[in-house]
Formats: structure tokens, sequence, C-alpha cells
């Protein structure tokens, strides 16, 4: 058990370390766009709409990433008054708003997703590029924090149930 | 069930599981959910999910990792060392000098970046140990760098106007060009009371002693330092008014001169340009979620047919349109303590914009009036983002406690920046009007 939880530990952490180099892609392509409009007088129909896409995926999946790390902003007023075993089973209690919301991602997204897949959707643009492959990340994003969703929920359980240590401060 | 009725348990719902801990963005997405079921039932959903889609492809939100990037690397560049040796030498010899070189440096950083973390981060370290060290009152200093520090928001660019643009359908440029006279006002503001509070009371801070005071020669060549600040705000904004470039291009030219800006200084590593990746990273994710978020809620909320509701209710706060506009700052003054501002922006901007507009209000300066108020929630206790930012690098000796009570004075000055440009909107709409 300890070991499947470690695991998605790891891969949402590394990860969101390798996502999060998309910011310079962002950066270059823009830039690109930029020079090549101006200094050059041949702008390409390819660079807005592929900064786009990188945009796409490097938000939806950064969503386990940051419940790994606790980078979801929250109110912790009343929550970081509770002893550890209560904030435990708070979160056991809260966690079914949590898969009420990316359950209804993955399904919905999906769908999304399957529907563009089934007739290979193009966006239509000059550039012309498939769109699905972006829209997959919509489910592959839910399907992360789910991962995540339900290893926080494990653990809490596991604190509950006299199992574990409650959780020391996170990593980051 | 009543809409009134239902109206109530949603929002107590809401408010339920956010105290509870849960993260903003899964207690928007997930209560809404819930209510979305019973309202408008399950097909609703393909609406919230091709509205996460929609988010991922509006460029204009390209900006805003390009914005908090831009504004991580800037924060560790060397750029704020420069420009407060500069303020040192310039304004050290007046009564509340470094305080108000603060606020000034604190007034640059907004208009170079669009968040309000990096300067009060960068002051915090160079500002507060100097000012400290020549006897200023730790409160005054305390203020002065978390009330410049929210300038950023406010001075473009700014990542709050971009959700507002976003979410109103007004442009980015004309917002941009609204905070620019409230921002100006704003920092003229709190320097006018630095300025003053030293005058009656010259213990809180101190002229520099004598000998401390550099020679005009030494002055002359700390200019040096507003250089590169100025080429940085020159290419953002100077791009994106000039009609050049797109918002989201010109951030693109703010991380460029961020990056050079860095180079100059010989900073930028690569180990200084993976953090700030990473922490970009966590902090456009963040905004991004509580975007997917608020579009359920924003689903719900209409499912549920409420903002005919809230439109009625509100007119029963008497003083007609004016009294519903001072209703709404005051409401959103009050969730500015409690909620991070992005947050407060993408659930009370649909509710509170068709009343605005059914009053006849411009929401461009509704929008200058909004970033103005989430600029003080940046600042005010229990929950301002700026107080935990300075709690995070301020000496052990200064406690959470000093912090909270150095806002007071400022947060009121703020306040007071507020009161004007809702009483004078051509403060927020000249500038715009002249431009576009």
């Amino acid at each position: 058990m300890e070991r499947v939880l470690s695991a998605i530990d790891f891969l949402n952490d590394r990860l969101g370390r390798i996502l999060s180099l998309g910011i310079l892609l962002i950066f270059g392509l823009l830039i690109l766009e930029v020079t090549l409009r101006y200094l050059l007088n041949s702008p390409t129909v390819w660079a807005n709409e592929l900064t786009q896409m990188i945009f796409g995926a490097y938000v939806v999946l950064s969503g386990g990433h940051l419940l790994w790390c606790g980078g979801h902003v929250n109110v912790d007023i009343l929550y970081s008054r509770l002893s550890p075993r209560a904030k435990a089973l708070t979160d056991v209690v809260t966690s079914s708003v949590f898969f009420a919301f990316c359950l209804m991602l993955l399904y919905y997204g999906g769908s999304l997703a399957l529907e563009s897949l089934g007739r290979w959707e193009h966006s239509q643009s000059a550039w012309n590029p498939p769109l699905y492959p972006v829209k997959l990340t919509i489910p592959l994003g839910a399907l992360l924090v789910l991962l995540q969703g339900t290893a926080k929920l494990l653990r809490d359980i596991l604190v509950l149930a006299g199992r574990r240590e409650p959780q020391t401060p996170k990593p980051h | 069930m009543d809409i009134e009725v239902l109206t109530i348990v949603f929002f107590s719902a809401l408010l339920l599981v956010l105290l509870l801990g849960l993260p903003l963005s899964f207690v928007l997405g997930g209560v809404s959910v819930v209510f979305l079921y019973f309202t408008w039932g399950p097909q609703s959903f393909y609406m919230v999910a091709a509205q996460t889609w929609g988010a991922m492809n509006k460029f204009t939100l390209v900006a805003i990792p390009l914005f908090i990037f831009m504004a991580m690397i800037l924060e560790r560049a060397g750029v704020a060392e420069d420009l407060y040796e500069m303020m040192y030498l310039w304004f050290g010899p007046l009564r509340g000098g470094l305080a108000i070189g603060t606020v000034a440096i604190c007034a640059i950083f907004a208009a170079m970046c669009g968040i309000s973390g990096a300067a009060v981060v960068s002051m915090g370290v160079i500002a507060l140990p100097s000012m400290l060290k020549y006897n200023y009152d730790k409160e005054l200093a305390l203020g002065c760098i978390n009330a410049g520090g929210s300038l950023g928001i406010l001075i473009p660019p700014s990542v709050i106007m971009i959700i507002y643009a976003i979410i109103s359908g007004e442009s980015v440029g004309k917002l941009f060009a609204g905070g620019v006279v409230p921002g100006l006002l704003i920092a003229f503001l709190l320097s006018l009371y630095i300025g003053l509070r030293c005058l009656i009371q010259p213990h809180l801070g101190p002229a520099l002693p004598k000998e401390q005071r550099g020679n005009l020669a030494r002055k002359l060549l700390a200019i040096k330092a507003i250089i590169l600040p100025l080429g940085v705000v020159v290419m953002v904004l100077g791009s994106m008014m000039g009609g050049i470039t797109t918002p989201t291009e010109s951030a693109s030219m703010g991380v460029l001169g961020a990056l050079i800006s860095g180079l100059v200084h010989r900073r930028l590593t690569w180990a200084l340009i993976k953090e700030a990746s990473l922490r970009t990273f966590r902090l456009t994710g963040m905004i991004m979620w509580i975007l997917f978020g608020a579009y359920c809620f924003s689903a719900a909320y209409h499912g549920m047919g409420a903002p005919g509701l809230v439109q009625d209710l509100m007119k029963h706060i008497p003083g007609g349109a004016w009294g519903s506009m001072i209703f709404i700052q005051a409401v959103l003054f009050v969730l500015g303590m409690f909620l991070d501002p992005a947050g407060i922006m993408m659930i009370t901007a649909p509710i509170f914009l068709p009343v605005v507009k059914a009053h006849g209000f411009d929401p461009v300066w509704f929008g200058i009036l909004f970033t103005i108020n989430m600029e003080i929630g940046y600042m005010t206790p229990p929950f301002g983002f700026n107080l935990f930012y300075l709690k995070g690098i301020v000496p052990p000796s200064i406690s959470m406690a000093d912090i909270y009570r150095s806002v007071i004075p400022y947060t009121l000055v703020e306040l007071g920046g507020l009161g004007l440009v809702m009483a004078f909107p051509a403060l927020a709409t000249w500038l715009p009007s002249k431009i576009f």
C-alpha cells in the first residue's frame, strides 16, 4: 500500500517538474512569432495556435501536482486548529465533494475528448492541427488529480484507523 | 424547492465546505456539480466540460503564466537591489524617505509585473532590514511594504485585470490603461501619508545621519538603476499600448526583458530558471483550476435562476445605484480578508456585473474599483497573501501581530484612494478614452 501511495506521489511530483518547463516553450514560441512578424515580416500560421495547445495541456495537467504539493489555495481559518485526526476525518468527509467534481470532469471531459477522437477533429484554422490530443489532456488531468486525491483519502483513512502517523509537512 | 431557499442552501454549502479546508477550486466545482445535478440535470455537465476546454483555448489567459514567470525572475534578478540603492541615496535624507522610496520601488515593480508578491518579497528582503537598521518604526516599515507591494495588480500589467477581462468581455488594454492613474494616485497617497506622519512624529522614520548620505557623484551614478526597469516597462506596456503586440505577446516581451535584466546582473542561472518555472507552474495551475471550478459554479448559479434573485435583492439596498455600488465594494472588502483575489473575482464578478451594468455604470471603471479592492484584499488580515509572504521573510523578532497591526493605517489610505476613484470616475476612465 505505502509503495503504491509513494508511486503516485512520485508520478505527480516528476510530471509537474517536467511540465513546469512548458513556460519556456510558451515564451520561446511567442518571441519567435513576434520576431518573425516584425523583423522578417513573415508571421507563422502555427506559432500562436501551438502555444495555445501547450498552455492547455500545461494548466489542465497541473491539478495532480498541485494537490501533491498543497498548492491549491484553501481557507484554513478553522481547519488549521484541528488535531491531526480531526483533520483526517474532515478530509474524508469533504473528499466526497472533491470526487464529485473530478469524476464529473473525468467522465464528461472524457466524452468530449472521445467524441473529438471519433471524428479525428481538426481545428479548421490555416494550420489545421488535430485537436483530440489536447482534448484528451482534460480526462488525463482529471485522472491525475483523482489519483492524488485517492492517495490522500487512503492516507487519511489509515490515520483514522491508527495504522499511520499523521502526515508531516509536505516536501517542496 | 423555492429559488430563495435553494440559493441560500447553495451558498451555505459552499461556505461550509470551504471552512472545512477543502481547496477553493474543488469546493466551487464539487458543490456546484451536486446542485447542477438537481437543477439543470447531468446534461449540463457537458457544458461545464466544454467551458473548461474553452478556458484552455483563451489566448489572453496565456499571458497569466508569462506575467507570473516574469515576476518570479525579476524578484531574483538583482533589479531591486540597485533600485533600492538609488532610492536610499535620493530619498534617505528625508524623514520617512526610505519608506517613501520603498513605495516608489514597489510602483516600479508593479509596472513591470502583474502580481503582488514579487515586490513584497524583494522589498521585505532588501528594504526592511535597511529601514530597521536606521531606526524606522517597524510598523511603518512593514506596512509600506505590504501596501506598496499590493500596487502590483493595479498598475498594469495585472493578472487580476486579465481575469476580469475574461469574465466581463472588456478589453485588457482598456483595463490596463484604466489602472495607471489610480495606481499612481494610490502610490502618491501612500507616500503622502508616510511623509506627513514622519513630519509630525520624526522618531517613526528619522532622516539618514549626515555621514550615511552619498555625495552627488554617487547619487547621479545610482540613477542608472532605473534604466533596465524602464526598458522592461517600455517593452511590455509600450508594445501593447502601441498596438504592436497582443497582451499575451507583450507578456513574453516582458519575460525577455526580465531575463535580460537577470543576465546584466549576472544572476541568471539554470537553477533560478528552473525554480521560477516551477513556482510559475504552481501559481498558474492554482488560478486556472479555480477558474475550472468557477465555471461549474457559474453554471449552477444561473441554473437555479439566482441572478434574478440577486438583482431583486439588490433593489432593496437603500441609496439606489450608488447604494448598490458601495454595498458591492463593502462585500468585496470583507471577502478580501478571507479569500484569494483571483477566486473572489471569479465568484463575484459574474454575480455583480449584471447589477452594475443594469445601473448604467461603466464596466471598465467597475473593474478598476474591483482591482483596487482586491489590492486591499492582499494586505488585510487575517488572510491577505502579502501578510504571509512577509511573515515568511521577516526576522523572528517580528510577529504576525506586528504585521497585522501595521496594515491598518495603510488600509485606510487605500480605502481613501478607492473612495476618490469612486467619486471621480474620470480618474479611471480618462486614460483609456485617450488611448483607445
